[in-house]
């Protein structure tokens, strides 16, 4: 037992591990919140699209050695009104351009990234993340948002759950019901360029979307789903963290992968009358 | 010297009798299409009305369009004054199957979106919110299962849940869209005693059905709408071969030829 708790204790003496610990924790929390809302509105694809999006402005900031988490706010806002200029110019609907709009961005970093001289260490950077390489001005920015983030849903959080759930209702008591959709739209923004710092672009929809979704298996009330999330999503990042110190394993992968196999062994367990 | 008339307040507006709601000239389409165009139509406090038609004649759309969801191509709907703002005034329930019961929220909190209106942006429940909801529950007899979630719930409850939020919103006026549909006898009499009630208490309550039996046993003003208001007023003057024919039988022709 002292030998397990020493061993767990190890990794505890570098800086960056606790750094990452932390980080994990906070983004899981923050993800837990916001994923709920993202996979009860069906919205999983625009975290996706938009992860995927903020690529040009993380390598121009990084080019231009500026502030990564500003170049991927400012990719994400451009993005988001991209999205819908695109929409009202072609007619479109919502998934056709949202593609369009994301893959056009994630090529424009590519292409941005190919003129970095480490072009292949920094490509796998941004694609699977690194949680070890959190700062502790990262861990400041991060918590930032999460309290704002946070403080933005618990404010619109009625209105949200009825324009969730009937947004006739909501439309006939009067709430802004497209205003709260962007509003919701910009927030996942906002929390999928924190994610992306940690587990890359590719997979930090995971982070978002798995363990929100894990706990709408069970889950009665929204209470319940966005707290279920948050000790899933935190357990299965702290594990997956140290299973990847380790196993010398890749970080951003390993957490997320920990997360997909904790959602799949949930799965038996959804609760049966809806 | 002239007799002093008491200043209109919002308790004038409980008296049975009183307008609440004038329609004028109603006209609402689809594209070409006319969905709706009804003459003039009053809901009055205290008056529990039935809008009788079939599939199609424009029932949901004459609700929509009180309760604000559809604006109307010609006409007017006027609310009285001292109703103060329609989206307080006006409470809407909607066609159950149209909601999503899958989503993770139990019976009170269900309820309690009835009193987001009323709230207001960055507000919580507080204590009268919460003993209006308990009321609500009451009142539709699904107290018992407020902590139950909605998913678990049998058609009538269903029902009877979406009653509750409607009874949260305080509203003067109760629109509801089919209520009867998909419940079971014993709960069909509970509902419409329930808002047998309402309409004593003062409200107006309009409620859309397919169950002209039902209505004209149960209601005070039947309106048959077809596309146009039929004919509207007491069952008893309503309710007559004539009229029923002239509401449901050209649909019914219609029904037959897309099919020959």
């Amino acid at each position: 037992m002292t030998e397990l708790l020493a061993s767990l204790a190890e990794p505890l003496h570098y800086a960056f591990f606790v750094r990452a610990l932390a980080g994990i924790a906070l983004v899981s929390v923050l993800c837990a919140i916001v994923g709920s809302w993202v996979v009860l509105r069906g919205l999983a694809y625009i975290g996706d699209a938009m992860s995927h999006a903020v690529l040009p402005g993380i390598v121009g900031a990084f080019l231009l050695k500026g502030n990564l988490l500003l170049g991927a706010m400012l990719a994400a806002v451009l993005t988001a009104l991209g999205i819908g200029a695109v929409g009202r110019r072609s007619g479109l609907k919502q998934d056709s351009t949202v593609s369009i709009v994301f893959v056009g961005m994630f090529a424009l970093g590519l292409v941005m990234l190919s003129k970095a001289p480490t072009y292949t260490s920094d490509l796998a950077n941004f694609l699977i993340g690194n949680p070890l390489a959190v700062t502790p001005a990262d861990l400041w920015s991060t918590l930032i948002v999460t309290v704002l983030v946070g403080g933005v849903l618990a404010f619109i959080q009625k209105e949200l759950l009825l324009v969730s759930f009937d947004p006739t209702e909501a439309r006939s008591v009067g709430l802004p019901v497209t205003r709260l959709n962007n509003l919701l739209l910009i927030l996942v923004g906002l929390v999928v360029v924190l994610t992306v710092q940690l587990v890359g672009t590719t997979l930090s929809v995971s982070l978002l979307i798995t363990a929100a979704a894990g706990a709408r298996l069970r889950s009665r009330s929204l209470r319940g789903m966005m707290l279920g999330a948050a000790l899933i999503g935190t357990g299965c990042g702290l594990l997956g963290l140290y299973l990847s110190y380790f196993l010398d394993t890749a970080a951003g992968p390993t957490i997320v992968l920990v997360n997909t196999l904790g959602f799949l062994l949930m799965l038996p367990f959804r609760r049966k009358e809806g | 010297m002239q007799t002093v008339t008491p200043p209109s307040s919002p308790i004038t507006a409980s008296v049975p009798g009183l307008p609440l709601v004038e329609v004028r000239g109603l006209t609402l389409r689809y594209g070409a299409q006319v969905a709706l165009e009804c003459g003039d139509l009053t809901l009055l406090a205290g008056q529990f009305s039935a809008v009788i038609g079939p599939n199609g004649a424009g029932k949901s759309t004459l609700l929509r369009a009180l309760v604000g969801l559809s604006v109307p191509d010609a006409g007017q709907i006027i609310f009285a004054p001292e109703l103060g703002k329609p989206v307080n005034a006006v409470a809407y329930v909607p066609q159950q199957q149209t909601l999503d019961w899958a989503f993770p929220v139990t019976v009170w909190d269900t309820a309690m979106m009835g009193r987001t209106a009323r709230l207001g942006w960055g507000r919580w429940p507080g204590r009268s919110d919460r003993a209006k909801v308990a009321d609500a529950l009451e009142q539709a007899g699904v107290y018992e299962l407020r902590d139950r979630h909605i998913g678990a719930l049998s058609g009538g409850q269903r029902q009877r849940v979406l009653l509750a939020r409607m009874l949260a919103r305080d509203a003067r006026i109760l629109l509801l869209d089919e209520p009867l549909t998909g419940v079971d006898a014993a709960t069909q009499l509970r509902i419409m005693a329930l808002l047998r009630s309402q309409a004593d208490a003062g409200r107006a309550v309009v409620m859309v059905t397919h169950d002209l039996e039902a209505a004209a046993a149960a209601c005070d003003h039947l309106v048959l709408v077809n596309r146009r208001i039929i004919a509207q007023g007491a069952p008893e003057q309503v309710y007559t071969p004539h009229n029923v024919e002239a509401t449901f039988s050209s649909s019914h022709l219609g029904h037959t030829h897309a099919h020959a």
